[in-house]
């Protein structure tokens, strides 16, 4: 057999490994194992802090419609039907089944028991020091099918 | 939901939180479970196609994370080798302007793939020298039958 060769450019492909999902899942459920269930929400917690500090920045000057263009963008690009209600002081997105979920039951990969946390705490971060507050209504652990609400606030919210 | 492409800053965060919780022992441990519980289906594919089980794994991986690469699969001369012009993980982390990537993110490539090829009876060996550069190279071989 000849040598085979493959080159490839960025631009050949679109990002979209969804495989991710699953290393991400081991990794929680890891963290859960070894450090508890508090180190899964402060892991969580710190990482979208951080990583998404943009969007909370958008979230206290633009309000809620910015949250609902991430999601939306979120939603699209992962094939999760999605359906956005949206005011100035609410922003609702039910989703039928979440694709992250959805993705890792098909190709046998364990879903974390903590892996709601990936919406449940990080909504809740990404909203911290704003004037606006996140609670996951409705989860079904078996798909990932579920409401998040997003809200006006009347107090301030704090980690845990 | 974090996106599948918000995943490797989460992997990036995801190393320094264990570095926090117990040092770089802590890191390295997790990088040798994530290998165990994670990579069965590259053992698979090499246990039963060789060196092109190589080829067969990171045809997929390599291509839905939309990499700039080079690689080469030579059956008779018992070698696979990925020449990676620009790691879409590290180039990826780098263009964040308000995160800094783990300062040895690019490692946890030479754990994972390590753990499941020499047990195998393959040598593996990956050039991390312009690792922050997102650039790297891995060389996976075995003397031919």
């Amino acid at each position: 057999m000849p040598r085979e060769t493959m080159r490839r450019q960025a631009s050949d492909n679109e990002y979209l490994h969804p495989d991710f999902h699953g290393a991400l899942s081991v990794g929680i459920e890891y963290l859960h194992e070894k450090y508890g269930e508090q180190a899964v929400r402060q892991y969580l917690w710190q990482f979208a802090r951080t990583f998404y500090a943009p969007l909370t920045e958008a979230l206290n000057t633009r309000g809620l419609a910015a949250l609902a263009e991430h999601f939306r963008t979120v939603y699209a690009l992962e094939g999760g039907a999605a359906r956005f209600s949206l005011s100035e002081d609410e922003l609702r997105i039910e989703v039928d089944a979440c694709p992250a979920v959805k993705h890792m039951r098909q190709q046998g990969y364990p879903v974390a028991r903590l892996y709601r946390a990936t919406t449940e705490t990080v909504n809740r971060a990404i909203c911290h020091e704003t004037p606006f507050a996140a609670e996951l209504v409705e989860y079904d652990e078996l798909t990932g099918r579920g409401i998040q609400r997003f809200f006006r606030r009347t107090t301030e919210g704090e980690f845990p | 939901m974090i996106s599948c492409t918000e995943f490797i800053p989460a992997y990036s965060e995801l190393f320094k939180f264990l570095e926090a919780q117990g040092g770089r022992e802590a890191v390295e441990a997790f990088w040798e479970h994530l290998s165990d519980r994670f990579l069965g289906n590259l053992r698979s594919a090499v246990e039963q196609n060789g060196l092109r089980g190589c080829w067969m794994y990171w045809s997929h991986t390599l291509n839905e994370e939309a990499a700039d690469f080079t690689m080469e699969l030579d059956e008779e001369a018992g070698q696979f080798r990925i020449v990676m012009h620009r790691c879409p993980s590290m180039a990826r982390l780098l263009q964040f302007t308000h995160i800094e990537p783990y300062y040895d993110y690019c490692r946890h490539c030479d754990v994972l793939y390590r753990r499941v090829l020499e047990p195998l009876g393959y040598q593996y060996t990956i050039d991390l020298s312009e690792c922050r550069q997102a650039r790297c190279a891995l060389t996976i071989s075995h003397s031919p039958r």
